[in-house]
C-alpha cells in the first residue's frame, strides 16, 4: 500500500514537473503588448500640467486633458472610430471626425461628446452602397482665427482615373460645409493634408507629391483660393505636418529620415513672410508626429512612440520658441493615442464634469 | 542505483513532454510549411503561361545546386501571394522580393521584382513574372527568377495574405511612417465578404503610426492611387519588412509556438526551422543604415502593351549590372 501511495505520489511529482517545465518556457516569451491591450487615459495622470484644454483621440475615442486630468468624451463609437478632434474657438465644442469603413464625416459635439450636429455626409445612398466609390473622405478638420473651418476633402474625384487625392477646403459651422476649395492637389500622390490656419488668414497645410520614384512631403502656403501655393520646404528635407507657432514666428514640422524610411525627425524653422529659415532639430530619429503648439507660445506637444508595442505617448517641449528649449518631456506612459490625429489645443480649461 | 535511475528518467521524460507540448505548434508548422525542397526546373519546359498545368506536371527536378554553408551570404527570394478567389484558388504573386543577407557584415540588400514584369517563364512561353508562380509554385518563380536575372537563389519564403495579417497581429502590430496618403477605391475586398469582385476603399493616412496586420495589408497592397502604381507598393512592402524586422528583435524561441500557430497554411520555406529560428539573431543585429533597398523603376523598366495587357519590358541592360552588384552573378 505504501509503496503504491509512493508510486503515485512520484508520478504526479513528474508530472508537475513536466508541466513546471512547459510553464517556464512559456513564461521566457516576450511582453509584447498584444493589439488587444487597452490604456485608459482616464485611469492615468499626466506627468505634467499644461495650460488650457487638450483635446485627443485614442482607440476611437475622444479625450480631454485639462488641470491633469483626462476626461472622455463618451462619444458613441458604434458608427465607427473617432478622430482629429478640433475645438471650437470660444466654445467647449469641438469638431471631430467619425471615421467609417468607407467614408468619414464631420461631427459638432459638446464638452460632454453629445452629437449636436452632422456636419457632413459622405455616404453613399444605400442604394449604391456597392459603389464603394462615391463615397468621401474627410479629414483633420481646424479652425481659423475668425471661424472658418478647413479640412481635407477627397473631391474632386475624377471618375475616369483611380485617383483620389485630398484638397484642402474651407467653409462655416453655420452655412455651407465645403463651401470653398482652396488648392489642387498633385494627381495620384495623396494630396493636400494637415491644413492649418495662421492668423492672417493664410493657411499653411502639406502638400504631396512624388518625383523619381519616391513621395515627398512640402509644407505649403496658399493665400486665395485656387492659387499656387508657396512652397515652404524641399523635398530633400521631406517635411509635413507644419504646425505655425501662435505668434507666427516659427513652424514646427515632422521630416521623414533615416534608411527605410523607419524615423522621423521634429524640427521648427523661422517663419519670415513666406520663407522658412534655416531648421533647427528638436528630437532626432523619433517616430515623432503631430506637433502642436501651446496657445500662449510657452511650448509644443508631439507625439512619439516609446516602447517596443509601438505605444504612441504624449511629450512635451517647454520653451521651444527661446534659444535653448528643455529637453522633451514625456507627459504619458501606458497610452496609445492615434498618431494621425494632431491634438488640438484651447486656452480654455475645461468646464468640471461629472466623470473623470 | 536502478531506481535512482528510473526515477531520474521520468523526471527528465516528463520535462521533455512539456517541452514537446509547448513546442507542438512549432513543431507542426516545421513538418507542414517549412523544409519544401525546391525543386529546380528544366529549362524551357512544356507549360504554357496560359495554361492552368499543375506544379508537378511543368517541373521537373534536378540535382540542387549548393546552398550556402553557414555563415556564408545567401539569397533568399520572400514571395507574398493573394488568396484571390478570381483565379479559382491558385495564386499570382503580389510581391516578389530578392534579399541578399551577409550574416558576417551584418548587411542586407532587398530588390524588389515588379510583378508586371515581362518576362520568358521557366515553365515555358512569356508572361508576366507575378505568372511564375501560378503555373509552377515556388519551384517555378525561383526558376524564373534565376534564369532572368542571372543569380543562384539559396532558399525561398511565401508567405499568403492572411498569414501576414496573422504574423504583424501576432507581435502587436508594426509602426510604419507613410510617406503619403495612400488611397484607394478599388481595393480588393476579398479578406472580407463573399464576393471576390467586390471594392473597399483604403485611406491610409500619412506619417509615423501604429498598424494591425489589416492596416499593413492596406498599406503594402494599395496601388490604384498610387502615381508609382506597383513601384510605390513594393517600396512599402520593404518598409513593413523593415517595421517586422524590428519587431524581430525582440522575440525569442519561446514565440515560436504562437507565430507557427498565426501563420498556419499560409507560409512555406525551403529553410529548415532551425535556419528560420538562425536568422532570428541575424535579424536583430542588422542596423537600418545597412540595409540597401532597390526598386526596378525608370528607367530599368518601362510601359509595355502586349497580350492585351498592361506590363514592364526589362531593360536587362541596365538591371542586370545593377542585381549584380549585389547577387553575384551565377
Amino acid at each position: 500500500m505504501r509503496r503504491a501511495i509512493s508510486i503515485v505520489a512520484l508520478l504526479a511529482l513528474m508530472a508537475a514537473f513536466g508541466f513546471g517545465v512547459n510553464r517556464l518556457i512559456a513564461s521566457r516569451k516576450t511582453n509584447i503588448h498584444r493589439e488587444t491591450s487597452s490604456y485608459v487615459p482616464t485611469a492615468t495622470r499626466p506627468a505634467v500640467i499644461l495650460p488650457g484644454t487638450l483635446y485627443l483621440a485614442q482607440g476611437g475615442q475622444l479625450y480631454s486633458m485639462s488641470d491633469g486630468f483626462f476626461t472622455s468624451l463618451h462619444s458613441s463609437t458604434s458608427a465607427g472610430t473617432w478622430m482629429q478632434p478640433a475645438y471650437v474657438p470660444g466654445t467647449q465644442n469641438v469638431v471631430a471626425v467619425l471615421r467609417s469603413a468607407e467614408y468619414s464625416n464631420l461631427y459638432l459635439l459638446n464638452s460632454q461628446g453629445k452629437v449636436i450636429r452632422q456636419l457632413s455626409n459622405n455616404a453613399v445612398v444605400a442604394s449604391k452602397v456597392t459603389q464603394v466609390w462615391l463615397n468621401h473622405w474627410m479629414f483633420w478638420p481646424h479652425f481659423g482665427p475668425t471661424g472658418t473651418l478647413y479640412f481635407a476633402y477627397d473631391q474632386p474625384k475624377n471618375s475616369s482615373t483611380y485617383a483620389v487625392d485630398f484638397s484642402i477646403w474651407s467653409g462655416s459651422l453655420s452655412g455651407t460645409l465645403a463651401k470653398q476649395q482652396l488648392t489642387t492637389a498633385n494627381p495620384f500622390t495623396g494630396g493636400d493634408v494637415d491644413p492649418t490656419p495662421m492668423a492672417n488668414g493664410d493657411v499653411m497645410f502639406s502638400r504631396y507629391a512624388i518625383a523619381n520614384g519616391n513621395a515627398f512631403s512640402f509644407i505649403a502656403l496658399v493665400a486665395k483660393p485656387l492659387v499656387q501655393p508657396v512652397i515652404l520646404s524641399t523635398g530633400t528635407q521631406d517635411c509635413g505636418q507644419p504646425a505655425p507657432s501662435p505668434d507666427g514666428t516659427m513652424v514646427a514640422m515632422v521630416c521623414i529620415g533615416g534608411t527605410g524610411l523607419q524615423s522621423t525627425r521634429l524640427e521648427e524653422a523661422p517663419l519670415v513672410g513666406t520663407k522658412l529659415g534655416t531648421p533647427r532639430t528638436l528630437v532626432t530619429n523619433c517616430l515623432c508626429s503631430a506637433p502642436v503648439w501651446a496657445p500662449d507660445g510657452s511650448g509644443l506637444v508631439y507625439y512619439n512612440a516609446t516602447d517596443a508595442a509601438g505605444h504612441f505617448e504624449l511629450w512635451w517641449i517647454k520653451g521651444a520658441l527661446t534659444a535653448a528649449p528643455a529637453a522633451p518631456l514625456q507627459v504619458t506612459t501606458n497610452l496609445n493615442f492615434d498618431a494621425t490625429s494632431p491634438p488640438s489645443w484651447s486656452p480654455l480649461t475645461s468646464i468640471p464634469v461629472m466623470t473623470r | 542505483m536502478l531506481l535512482g535511475f528510473l526515477i531520474a528518467f521520468g523526471f527528465i521524460l516528463s520535462g521533455a513532454v512539456g517541452a514537446v507540448a509547448y513546442f507542438m505548434p512549432a513543431i507542426v508548422t516545421a513538418f507542414q510549411d517549412t523544409g519544401h525542397a525546391i525543386n529546380r526546373i528544366t529549362p524551357g519546359a512544356t507549360a504554357s503561361p496560359t495554361s492552368s498545368a499543375s506544379p508537378s506536371a511543368s517541373t521537373a527536378a534536378t540535382q540542387p545546386p549548393g546552398v550556402a554553408p553557414p555563415g556564408a551570404p545567401f539569397t533568399v527570394l520572400l514571395l507574398g501571394s493573394d488568396n484571390d478567389a478570381k483565379f479559382g484558388g491558385t495564386v499570382l504573386t503580389q510581391s516578389m522580393i530578392l534579399a541578399r543577407v551577409n550574416p558576417t557584415t551584418r548587411q542586407v540588400v532587398m530588390e524588389s521584382i515588379p510583378r508586371d514584369l515581362w518576362v520568358p517563364l521557366a515553365t515555358g512561353g512569356s508572361a508576366k513574372i507575378d505568372a511564375a508562380y501560378l503555373h509552377g509554385g515556388a519551384s517555378a518563380a525561383v526558376a524564373t527568377v534565376e534564369e532572368n536575372f542571372h543569380i543562384h537563389i539559396d532558399h525561398y519564403a511565401w508567405i499568403g495574405l492572411l498569414g501576414l495579417v496573422n504574423l504583424i497581429n501576432q507581435v502587436g502590430g508594426i509602426d510604419v511612417v507613410a510617406t503619403n496618403p495612400v488611397m484607394d477605391d478599388y481595393y480588393p475586398a476579398d479578406l472580407s465578404g463573399t464576393n471576390p469582385y467586390a471594392y473597399e476603399r483604403v485611406a491610409v493616412l500619412p506619417g509615423p503610426q501604429h498598424m494591425n496586420g489589416i492596416q499593413a495589408l492596406m498599406y503594402v497592397r494599395s496601388r490604384h492611387g498610387d502615381l508609382r502604381s506597383d513601384f510605390g507598393r513594393s517600396q512599402r512592402q520593404q518598409q513593413v519588412l523593415l517595421a517586422l524586422r524590428a519587431k524581430a528583435k525582440l522575440l525569442g524561441i519561446a514565440d515560436l509556438p504562437d507565430i507557427a500557430t498565426a501563420m498556419a497554411n499560409d507560409f512555406s520555406t525551403d529553410m529548415s526551422i532551425g535556419e528560420i529560428a538562425s536568422l532570428l539573431p541575424i535579424a536583430s543585429s542588422v542596423q537600418l543604415q545597412n540595409v540597401h533597398q532597390v526598386i526596378l523603376a525608370s528607367p530599368y523598366t518601362s510601359n509595355l502593351q502586349i497580350d492585351n495587357q498592361d506590363a514592364l519590358a526589362p531593360d536587362w541592360n541596365l538591371i542586370l549590372p545593377l542585381t549584380h552588384r549585389y547577387f553575384p552573378a551565377a
